[in-house]
């Protein structure tokens, strides 16, 4: 009884203060502002994806936000997540034909806004938006039914209506995205077969370039320097953003049974971080994350920076801390383990299945 | 439902030739399950009436409304697996006609494939009863039955259509004659036809879509029985079902087919306490998507052979009697599956069973049961069971009966789990269990018109070596986990009978705590002792009916508890109740019936999900007809099934 008294105090006096902060600064309202978004990708046939979110200095998460907000769950696997404006973007890869979707929240409330559904958006994969507009860009595998990755497009969103625009065709599984200077930069899944990176103009969305590569293509980002490093193989390629020349080549492993991913720049764009893994032979990651520098001529392997294997790895461009997803399997919750520059350990957060990436509030 | 005390009373009746001198004695079986070894064991019969009932629905929407079984079920037409006492999908074993029924590769039942239609008698046994049945027993046996139908002639024409524009129809006949003066010949055929396509008139509930399907099923049974004035019975059996589920057919490129085909045939003969069976089934399973151009085709095929032989040794003054039946099995697999290490796998299994059931007193039946397996490559545990029962109070009007069990159960590995490329553990072992349970029964009969009965059982079992497709290492399996299941069970009946009107209710509720307890890795420790998946820790039913001459109107209700849909819990489904209502009532004319039934499902229109976090249907409303011909009927308002 106590206890709900002093709730009830509670709860009316930051009411006024919130009504009275309303009244004198029209700041932006939500319990989402600032934080941590984990992006889950849930367990397939389950299609229980979820985000998660915590705010910086808390150590436990709310594992489903989007439930808590809207009174049922995503419907679905979660593939990725970016806010833009008044917009986020939620892609929902549902293991079923016909029931994927990129869903639009209020980044701030995540309260639903609009769906965007199949055929518009099937198999999603990652999103970008386009800075100071209300565009998006989703790379989709399509309906891919045979698995030969034949119909992938990057989806173009526009923001101010939540409308489908254009499709652009992407053969071999468009996969990750990355936007830069008018420019979008689309890499393949490793199974997809292809091995061009393509460059999309962001003003016309039409393909300005297509830059072959000897694998498949991942671009990472751009560096302090501007320029753009791809991941191609077991190397690290940095490139010319403008001329798309190859400036260097740094290998990454020799060991052609393993392989690298879930690159990330430190919150300087200094830094690469990457995870060398191989798998057993039932087929289960195991590895460790490394990292060097924009300016190293060759990687050290041989020291791991985090004697673990990841699902996801990002840094959070205001604290710097690294925060790294760990999955136990696709039955049971996965965690966000924090890690500082210099790759000692803070702390983990519980959060939903399987996390593959985090998105970060200012 | 009606809690059955079959198992004791059917042989106070046989309390002849008591002799002092030994004696081995052979002794008249029928049944295809040795039940009366299963003493200290809870069975319940399903009645016929609720069999009739459920005739347009498949058997996991009967256990499930009846029952404490716990349904997995991936959405309306399709996969729908049990959790049977807090175990798994692979853990009930389905007996037909005393067969097991499990898929060899999968270990378990898709109980959407199984139409009521398909059998006559339906017996559920709760618990470990691994030494009689065999494997897959560990949680508790579905047992289905076929059974010699009396002279003359009964034709059936059963018709029902939906509000989801699902239609279904069955037709056969029942016969049986007298052949000479030393034979008499019965039978039964029946076809059932479903198309079930589910035009729902909404395409999401609560924002949940439905996940559009259609479910295609067509089933054959055919029994024929000769028996003779000597007690020699010569029956064959044949089931074929098959079943074609297809998933968002509409989406020509991402729709997914999966048709699956049984074939169940068996053969049995028995005189004077012999009996020998033996049989074949074959599995056809087939997947595709898109196109269907790329078909992945499973089959198997198990060919079994069983002999047994009974005996009974009679002394004493009491009554008191020793019942042996000792016998033998042995299957022969043959699978080819795609996903296996080569393209035909075969393995033979064998068992040799001793059971014992020991008429120690009037008040008290004592059954002692072993069995061992055996299986190409190794050896399944030697599996004992000690059951008893004993009349703790017995009556004119009440008896209140005491029973235990204390038994051991396993399970041999599906042939997916030995033989799957690189997932499957050729070195895995079988699962072992111990389960103990005790019981209360009581039935309470004040005059001719009302029957109580109540019973209460609680069960601990825990089982070692649990299979488990462990997703930390990408499904492979392995024996990593132990399982302790243990519950209560509550089971409460009432029928009352005034002139013309007839009363009754049935109520269950079961307390099921089943949670994993081994710590196998570093993040086990967030499973461990935490609720197994889709298993309810509350769930309950409640039947009740009134029928006043030939009308009948019956209501079911089950509730299912919250279910956790993560192995730590963190991810649940919230509970929820369902409701039906059924309306029915029948014409008769000389000889020719016709029964006319509607239908109200999901009365409270409850919103609730399945594995696949899609939304389950809302209320719906059937109509169905049955109109049948019996030679032998003479005017009376009994309802024939």
């Amino acid at each position: 009884m106590r206890k709900q008294l002093t709730k009830v105090v509670l709860a009316t006096s930051l009411a006024v203060v919130a009504w009275s902060c309303n009244q004198s600064d029209p700041v932006v309202k939500g319990d989402y502002i600032q934080g941590v978004f984990v992006i889950n990708e849930g367990n397939f046939q389950q299609n229980n994806g979820a985000v998660s979110f915590f705010r910086r200095e808390q150590k436990t998460a709310q594992a489903d936000v989007y439930l808590d907000e809207n009174g049922s769950t995503l419907k679905g696997g979660v593939q990725g997540y970016a806010v833009s404006g008044g917009s986020g973007i939620i892609l929902v890869d549902n293991d079923k034909a016909g029931l994927d979707k990129a869903e639009i929240v209020d980044p701030n409330t995540f309260k639903k806004i609009a769906t965007i559904a199949s055929p518009d958006i099937d198999n999603p994969r990652k999103v970008v938006v386009l800075p100071n507009s209300s565009k998006a860009y989703i790379s989709c595998w399509g309906t891919n039914a045979d698995y030969t990755y034949k119909t992938g497009y990057i989806a173009v969103i526009d923001l101010s209506t939540n409308k489908l625009v254009k499709k652009i065709t992407i053969p071999n599984g468009p996969e990750k995205l990355v936007i830069n200077n008018g420019k979008l930069f689309v890499g393949t899944y490793s199974f997809g077969g292809g091995k061009n990176l393509t460059v999309i103009n962001t003003a016309t969305d039409e393909v300005l370039k297509t830059i072959p590569f000897s694998s498949f293509p991942t671009p990472i980002g751009i560096d302090a320097n501007g320029k753009l490093w791809v991941n191609s193989g077991l190397d690290a390629i940095r490139l010319n953003a403008d001329t798309y020349a190859v400036e260097a080549t740094l290998k990454l492993s020799t060991n052609t049974s393993k392989y690298v991913n879930n690159f990330t720049f430190n919150s300087d764009q200094k830094t690469i971080f990457f995870v060398l893994a191989y798998d057993d032979a039932n087929y289960v990651a195991h590895g460790e994350t490394y990292k060097f520098a924009i300016t190293d001529t060759q990687v050290n392997v041989t020291t791991p920076f985090i004697k673990r294997y990841f699902t996801g790895l990002s840094v959070d461009p205001s604290q710097g801390l690294i925060y790294a997803g760990l999955s136990p399997s696709y039955g049971q919750s996965g965690y966000a383990i924090r890690y500082r520059t210099d790759g000692s350990l803070v702390d983990s957060v519980k959060v939903g299945i399987a996390p593959t990436g985090f998105v970060f509030r200012q | 439902m009606i809690l059955v005390t079959a198992i004791g009373f059917s042989f106070t009746e046989n309390l002849m030739a008591q002799k002092d001198t030994i004696l081995l004695a052979p002794v008249t079986v029928t049944g295809f399950v040795p039940e009366r070894f299963m003493s200290g064991i809870k069975i319940q019969k399903i009645d016929s009436e609720t069999l009739n009932q459920f005739r347009f629905q498949n058997i996991g929407d009967l256990l499930s409304f009846n029952t404490p079984i716990a349904l997995k079920n991936y959405g309306p037409g399709q996969l729908s697996t049990v959790s049977f006492r807090g175990t798994s999908a692979n853990h009930t074993a389905v007996l037909w006609n005393g067969l097991n029924i499990n898929s060899p590769t999968l270990g378990q039942t898709d109980f959407s494939t199984i139409p009521i239609a398909g059998f006559d008698q339906l017996s559920v046994q709760y618990g470990s009863a691994a030494s009689v049945v065999g494997t897959d027993a560990v949680g508790g046996s579905i047992l289905l039955n076929s059974v010699a139908q009396p002279f003359g002639l009964y034709i059936f024409k059963a018709e029902s259509l939906d509000s989801f524009l699902n239609y279904q129809s069955q037709a056969g006949a029942k016969y049986g004659a007298k052949l000479n003066a030393k034979w008499d010949f019965s039978g039964k055929t029946a076809l059932n036809y479903s198309r079930m396509i589910y035009r729902f008139p909404y395409k999401e509930r609560q924002s949940y879509p439905l996940l559009p399907s259609e479910t295609l099923q067509q089933g054959l049974v055919q029994d024929f029985f000769l028996r003779s004035k000597n007690g020699q019975e010569l029956s064959a059996h044949i089931w074929l079902t098959k079943n074609r589920l297809t998933l968002t057919p509409k989406e020509v490129a991402g729709r997914e087919l999966t048709a699956t085909e049984a074939y169940r045939t068996l053969i049995r003969y028995q005189f004077e306490g012999f009996s020998m069976r033996t049989s074949w089934i074959r599995d056809v399973i087939d997947y595709a998507t898109g196109d269907y151009k790329n078909l992945d085709h499973a089959v198997t095929d198990k060919f079994s052979n069983r002999i047994e032989k009974d005996f009974r040794w009679d002394f004493g003054q009491n009554g008191n009697n020793i019942q042996i039946k000792t016998g033998g099995e042995w299957t022969h697999y043959r699978a080819q599956l795609a996903g296996y290490e080569k393209p035909l796998i075969t393995e033979n299994r064998g068992d040799l069973f001793v059971l014992t059931r020991f008429q120690a007193h009037p008040k008290l039946v004592v059954s002692a049961n072993l069995r061992q397996a055996f299986v190409t490559g190794y050896n399944p545990p030697i599996t004992p069971s000690l059951g008893a029962e004993y009349q703790l109070l017995q009556n004119a009007f009440y008896n209140l009966k005491l029973k235990g069990s204390f038994a051991r159960s396993y399970r041999v590995p599906t042939l997916n789990e030995r033989y799957w490329k690189n997932l499957g553990n050729p070195d895995i072992k079988p699962e072992s269990g111990w389960n103990k349970e005790i019981g209360l029964e009581q039935n309470y009969v004040p005059n001719s018109n009302h029957v109580f009965r109540i019973s209460l059982t609680a069960y601990h079992n825990r089982i070692k070596n649990w299979a488990y497709w462990n997703p930390s290492k990408n499904y492979k399996v392995e024996n990593i986990q132990e399982v302790l299941a243990r519950g209560i069970e509550l089971q409460a009946g009432w029928k009352a009978n005034q002139g013309i009107w007839k009363i009754g209710a049935d109520l269950g509720y079961a307390l099921t705590r089943s949670s994993q307890e081994r710590i196998y890795d570093s993040y086990a420790t967030d499973v461990v002792g935490k609720q197994l998946v889709f298993v309810p820790l509350h769930s309950g039913n409640f039947n009740a009916f009134v029928q006043y001459k030939n009308s009948r109107l019956t209501g079911q209700i089950q509730s299912v508890g919250k279910r956790f849909t993560t192995f730590d819990n963190a991810q649940f489904f919230n509970s929820y109740t369902l409701a039906n209502l059924l309306a029915e009532t029948t014409f008769e004319w000389s000889k020719i019936e016709l029964r006319v039934q509607g239908q109200v499902n999901n009365l409270a229109n409850t919103f609730y999900l399945n594995v696949r976090n899609n939304a389950m249907p809302g209320r719906s409303f059937a109509i169905n007809l049955l109109i049948s011909y019996n030679s032998n009927k003479t005017n009376t308002n009994e309802i024939r099934n």
